[in-house]
């Protein structure tokens, strides 16, 4: 059951306008700028300085809240970062070039490396330091710059948006959680792709530039790897492309086929949100602390928890729930089960971290009133908000919020679970080890947010 | 054709727009920040507040003229901090973090203006000072000032000495003794000499004065007490209050037994000559109390140390306010 809202005309022409994308971009850009400024140069008491309250607050808020769960991938497509690599690539910053040419080396990105396993790396290392990133607006420039700087080096050398595809941490998980979305770019005839010889939509046209995510829309199952750009929507001759407005979850509803480089993305998002709900947002200081002295004896020693928790602990529990569920019928191979299995760590990694931001979120979003008046910190009032103080919002109901949204992942990840066995043509009860794995981190995370 | 220039215009508008995200806007940034400044008719010098193993405020050294007035733009990245200035009439209770809180200041006389940091931020939160030098207009500073009293008097304030024989069995009341003023002999009546005497000392004499035969011993100490408060206004005594609240109760307690929280494990302590006295001093110690003159009492005041990591206070105290602080400290034992 899908309605293809591109189809309405006033949203199609929208949509089909190249200055859609460019003008969200200009204006996302706009606030990159100021939160690198603030970052350098403005006061280094992150809740008075633009680049961790709209970074991490605001932003963040926007993206896990609101665009993840309703629209996907909505945030790459209008991401400052790649913009700048982007536009040196095109040698344009709106209209395309005649047949979508690009000014690139075109290097394709390494085989071994077409896949998450490095945006994978990548989030574990900004995760690791996240304490300092997330408080520290120096550190926050620059890893945001740092990003920008890559992406503009993968622009020259490789192919279309490299860096979003195979590098960006933060598309990573995006890109896993966009499958919940009720929201998808998909063709709406198979058929049409398979007549159409030229695939413009793949090769660029002078309507437009080929799918800069290297994807080739007519092979689209989920919304993993579709920046939502729309650029497809531009360059398909045979207007065979449309946003559809779905049944949220519906690419999680094929269980079998998933890889196990997303199966461990999903492990690292959940145990990532046990990680900050506990030391970030606990009770226990001297673990906020430990994890901030980057370089003492403790330190490393939270950097091996840490990493073992995500790299081992986590995937070797679910690998044994997995495993338990498949002995009577061990047919299948364990790589596989996996991998499928770890499906239902969409919801329950979504909505697990859905329930951690709420509780700081709705707690400090009122810094962002001034900031807003004074951005870097100087002792400017712009807006007459800087005198505002900090309001917690409703923080007596937060705990209302996230039991509700804890609960949901759990009730989803335990309909895949099952959907999963029968998938495979195992007994029910065959999902009962994943189902306990689920249960017991749903009680974990209560547990966090309740105790 | 045509088609082809609205292209090319549309092209050159958004990289008009980009430039001006790219470089207008930052520019403009820093460019107001400029123009606030230059606007603004004083000098502004930013002074960042952090907690003392964080570098404390900086800068820690400021250099201004007589007459000219200089904006302080004083902000904190860390915790909440306070500033007091108190040679040039400047108190800050609360920086905090992120926010921006401005003073001017117009010294009108040359000299060396210490400055600290008044919350307590840290453990190390005395360390937080600073010092403003203000030069007059041939760039000289004050001459200096005549050294403190038990500098003048040789006393070794650091020597052992021994504990008041006599002590009162309760304690001794102003009111009470000031019904005796009569009594009272000229040394103790005239402070720069009673400042010299240890109170016990004073009962000593009173003690021994024949024409005080038919005085009880409480009464003798009443009178001491008497003699040691009379002269200090009650509104010196509640502004020593309030410094004692704000720089002493952290490590000597709110009632100066020497149990604050922030005198346990003081830096220092272990080196200690183990016959010294462990710890922030007890001001209801009467025997230690009334064995130390006033003088002495000023001596440890203004340089600090004996071990424990007591900072100077002769920086931030006014002489006012360091014989008021004095006062104070005997309420401890002395009744208002």
């Amino acid at each position: 059951m899908r309605y293809a809202i591109s189809e309405t005309p006033v949203i199609k022409r929208v949509l089909r306008s190249r200055w859609l994308q460019w003008s969200l971009t200009a204006l996302t850009l706009l606030f990159f700028v100021l939160a690198i400024i603030a970052g350098l140069a403005g006061t280094p008491a992150g809740n008075r300085n633009f680049g961790i309250v709209f970074v991490w607050i605001v932003w963040w808020a926007l993206l896990i809240l609101l665009l993840v769960p309703f629209a996907g991938r909505l945030w790459c497509g209008v991401c400052p970062i790649p913009a700048p690599g982007e536009w040196l690539q095109r040698r344009a910053l709106v209209q395309p070039r005649p047949g979508g040419k690009l000014y690139t080396l075109s290097k394709q990105w390494p085989r071994a490396f077409r896949n998450i396993w490095l945006q994978n790396a990548g989030f574990l290392g900004v995760a690791l330091f996240s304490s300092i990133i997330l408080t520290t607006p120096m550190a926050t420039a620059l890893v945001l710059l740092g990003f920008m700087i890559v992406a503009i080096g993968t622009s020259l050398v490789f192919e279309r948006r490299t860096f979003c595809r195979y590098l960006c941490p933060v598309g990573g998980f995006i890109g896993l959680y966009s499958q919940v979305a009720p929201l998808e770019l998909r063709v709406k005839d198979t058929a049409v792709c398979a007549s159409h010889t030229e695939k413009t939509c793949y090769t660029g046209s002078d309507a437009g530039y080929g799918c800069p995510w290297l994807v080739f829309p007519g092979g689209l199952t989920n919304n993993t790897t579709c920046g939502l750009c729309t650029e497809c929507l531009k360059t398909c001759t045979r207007d065979n492309i449309a946003i559809f407005v779905r049944q949220p979850g519906a690419d999680l509803l094929k269980t079998t086929g998933h890889k196990l480089d997303e199966a461990y993305k999903g492990l690292i998002m959940l145990a990532c949100g046990f990680i900050y709900s506990t030391v970030l947002i606990g009770p226990w200081g001297v673990l906020k602390e430990t994890a901030r002295a980057v370089g003492t004896p403790g330190w490393f020693a939270y950097a091996g928890i840490f990493l073992a928790l995500n790299l081992a602990v986590f995937p070797g529990l679910f690998w044994l729930a997995v495993r338990a569920g498949s002995i009577p019928n061990p047919k299948y191979p364990m790589s596989r089960l996996f991998a499928d299995y770890a499906a239902v760590l969409v919801p329950l990694g979504l909505t697990a971290w859905v329930a951690f931001s709420l509780s700081f979120v709705l707690i400090n979003f009122s810094y962002a009133w001034s900031v807003l008046s004074d951005p870097l910190g100087w002792g400017w009032n712009l807006l007459g908000t800087v005198g505002l103080k900090w309001t917690p919002y409703i923080p007596g109901l937060v705990p209302y919020l996230q039991v509700p949204v804890l609960l949901l992942g759990l009730t989803a990840a335990l309909a895949l679970a099952l959907r999963t066995a029968r998938q495979y043509g195992q007994s029910p009860w065959a999902a009962t080890p994943v189902a306990i794995f689920c249960a017991a981190a749903t009680l974990g995370l209560l547990g966090l947010y309740l105790a | 054709m045509a088609r082809g220039r609205l292209r090319g215009k549309g092209e050159l508008f958004a990289l008009g727009v980009v430039l001006l995200v790219l470089v207008a806007f930052p520019a403009g940034i820093f460019g107001y920040q400029a123009w606030r400044t230059a606007s603004a008719g004083v000098k502004i010098v930013n002074i960042v507040a952090r907690a003392p193993e964080q570098g404390g405020f900086s800068p820690d050294r400021l250099s201004l003229r007589v007459g000219e007035t200089v904006r302080l733009r004083i902000s904190s990245p860390d915790v909440v901090h306070g500033l007091t200035i108190p040679g040039l009439g400047v108190n800050v209770d609360e920086i905090y973090p992120g926010k921006v809180v401005e003073v001017d200041v117009t010294p009108t006389q040359p000299g060396r203006y210490a400055f600290a940091c008044t919350r307590w931020c840290s453990v190390d939160h005395w360390r937080m000072r600073g010092v403003i030098e203000v030069t007059g207009a041939a760039g000289a500073l004050l001459p200096t000032q005549q050294p403190p009293l038990f500098q003048q008097l040789g006393i070794d304030i650091d020597a052992m000495r021994p504990a008041a024989q006599a002590t009162p069995s309760a304690p001794p009341a102003i009111a009470a003794g000031a019904a005796l003023n009569a009594k009272l002999p000229q040394d103790l009546t005239d402070p720069a000499i009673r400042r010299t005497l240890p109170p016990a000392a004073a009962f000593h004499d009173l003690r021994a004065d024949p024409t005080n035969a038919t005085l009880s011993d409480a009464d003798i100490w009443n009178l001491v007490a008497w003699a040691w408060l009379k002269d200090v206004p009650p509104t010196a005594l509640a502004r020593a209050e309030t410094l004692y609240t704000r720089d002493c109760a952290a490590c000597h307690g709110p009632d100066g037994k020497g149990q604050g929280p922030a005198g346990v494990n003081l830096p220092g302590m272990a080196k200690m000559d183990p016959a010294m006295p462990k710890g922030p001093a007890d001001f209801t110690d009467a025997g230690a109390m009334l064995a130390a003159s006033d003088v002495l009492l000023q001596g440890k005041l203004l340089r600090g140390g004996m071990g424990t990591g007591m900072p100077e206070f002769g920086s931030l105290y006014s002489d006012t306010e360091q014989w008021a602080m004095i006062a104070y400290l005997r309420t401890f034992l002395f009744e208002k």
